[in-house]
């Protein structure tokens, strides 16, 4: 199952390349953003809003942590692409060869969820390295906070892989990109259904205040930002109950359809 | 006096794919033999051979590989057995190098130094992209792949197939060289029935699902013979010794399944050898 692993990872090898250009990436602009929020042009700005009452000081730090999360999430989402591995293999005909090699089916299935969750980790670690420095150079987010993002944004990288996955076997070769969409899709009908009562409230509130040119009220956002920080837990549960679920079904259509992994 | 031991054996196995079935097919492979597995494109030779490796279920039927159902843990029986596929499913990316890595980390008895000693002795360059190669050279290297990890037996699906003879001829020595071995054992599909007759001990012929011959391959070209004679003189021909016939501008020419028969029955008419092509073909006409 290693050498499954390995020739994975040789796939995302142009991947890896972004991957590793973009870890390097994140780190200059986040360390360059909580520089600039400190003592720059980002901390006059948030300073003239704040005297002029267009943001409140809470508005000022949860921006500067929202830009921070898009940073955290860049690292693992740039690896997270499992499609292109099911891309490579069908072009290459490789489920052939992988259904003569001494690998169960079961283990076959299973390396592909072990690739991308260890380069999660690789992606994670890089975050964690960067949420230290950073955790100590600004007070825009504690460390604590930092780390809840991390979690949360890792665990929905998961979450969404394990979908990829799961519609990749589904769909059979040539089909990545239907499992790619209908991912993403599945992903923002959870989201949607289970913040139906709330995406309803702001949706009314938008059309009740339409011609007064006002967006309604944003403390949802800030809201979902508190609770990815502060219960990231709930992500990894639920990444962890999904990949279990996706792997299990998984394994039983292989076992069903046979050569598509 | 040992008993054969027969590295693979197939009983009454079936698969319907509704518009086609591999229907009750039976035969087995002895130890230290190299089987030619032939039969026209679609005849399911790939299919019986995807049977085999459990690539697909069967409906039915039992397979055997090296006297252990492949119902049970099929995975470790596939560390005895090298596989070569009509192409190379290897990523186009992946060097003789990648190749190794990956390979050595999946396959217990896998031989690095001899992985490299065959890509040396067959001319293929282990930093080169493998996209790059040839047919005949993915064609080594899948084989150089097969056998590194010390196999025993080698299952291979139209290999020689859209190669040029040289090349053809190269395969045919290192499939030789690999059952210098005596428990090393070969099943080779291909419907290029001329390799078959420089390498193979027996044969098994299907056609249309269906295994229509099986056995030695001496004793099936010895047995089987082309007769020849004049359209009116076929009638006298005993129906049980036809397996069928084709008319020309200057004759009949009938595949007997008994020569000697034919021959004592009929001596004023000629009888010749037949090839392993020509049986097939007359086995196909047959329908």
């Amino acid at each position: 199952m290693k050498g499954l692993i390995i020739k994975d990872v040789m796939c995302l090898k142009k991947q890896l390349m972004i991957f590793a250009y973009v870890l390097i990436g994140v780190l200059v602009v986040s360390v360059m953003y909580v520089l600039s929020a400190r003592f720059g042009n980002i901390a006059l700005a948030g300073k003239e809003m704040l005297a002029t009452d267009q943001l409140s000081g809470i508005d000022v730090k949860n921006l500067g942590s929202i830009a921070l999360v898009l940073f955290m999430l860049l690292p693992p989402a740039t690896v997270c692409d499992m499609v292109n591995v099911f891309e490579a293999d069908g072009k290459a005909g490789f489920h052939k060869v992988a259904a003569s090699l001494p690998v169960s089916l079961r283990k076959r299935v299973l390396s592909k969820y072990l690739t991308i969750y260890t380069l999660f980790l690789i992606g994670a670690f890089v975050d964690i390295l960067i949420a230290v420095l950073l955790s100590g150079i600004t007070d825009l987010i504690t460390l604590k906070d930092f780390l809840g993002i991390i979690v949360s944004s890792v665990s929905v990288m998961c979450i969404y892989s394990a979908f990829v996955i799961f519609f990749c076997i589904l769909l059979g070769c040539g089909k990545e990109m239907y499992a790619q969409i209908l991912s993403i899709v599945t992903m923002l009908l959870v989201v949607i259904i289970i913040n139906f009562n709330t995406i309803k409230g702001i949706i009314i509130s938008i059309v009740k205040s339409g011609e007064e040119d006002s967006v309604g009220d944003i403390s949802f956002i800030w809201n979902m930002l508190d609770f990815i920080k502060e219960r990231s837990y709930v992500f990894l549960i639920a990444a962890v109950f999904n990949s279990v679920a996706s792997f299990v079904l998984s394994w039983i259509i292989a076992e069903r359809k046979r050569g598509v992994i | 006096m040992d008993d054969i031991k027969n590295v693979i054996e197939l009983r009454n196995v079936t698969k319907d794919y509704g518009d086609f079935k591999l229907d009750n097919v039976s035969f087995s492979v002895p130890e230290g033999s190299v089987c030619g597995f032939i039969g026209q494109n679609g005849a399911g030779k790939t299919t019986t051979i995807n049977l085999m490796l459990d690539v697909i279920k069967r409906d039915a039927g039992e397979i055997e590989l090296f006297g252990k159902s492949i119902d049970h843990d099929s995975a470790s029986l596939r560390e005895d057995i090298g596989v070569v596929f009509d192409e190379m499913g290897f990523h186009e990316f992946m060097t003789g190098i990648d190749l190794n890595i990956m390979m050595k980390n999946i396959y217990k008895n896998w031989d690095e130094e001899l992985f490299f000693s065959y890509l040396k002795e067959f001319s293929l360059p282990a930093k080169k992209k493998c996209g790059s190669f040839s047919r005949g050279m993915r064609m080594k290297l899948q084989i150089a792949v097969a056998i590194s990890h010390h196999a025993k037996l080698l299952i291979m699906d139209e290999p020689t197939s859209g190669l040029d003879p040289i090349v053809r001829n190269e395969m045919i020595n290192i499939f030789r060289e690999f059952v210098l071995e005596e428990d090393h054992t070969i099943l080779l599909s291909s419907h290029i029935t001329g390799d078959l007759e420089k390498l193979a001990d027996e044969v098994v012929f299907i056609n249309g699902g269906r295994i229509v011959l099986a056995g030695n391959k001496d004793e099936i070209l010895e047995k089987h013979g082309l007769l020849k004679c004049k359209k009116d003189e076929l009638e006298i021909i005993s129906d049980s010794l036809i397996v069928s016939s084709e008319m020309g501008n200057f004759g009949v020419e009938v595949l007997v399944n008994d020569r000697y028969a034919a021959s004592k029955l009929y001596p004023n008419m000629v009888i010749e050898p037949a090839t392993l092509e020509q049986i097939m073909i007359y086995y196909v006409n047959r329908g």
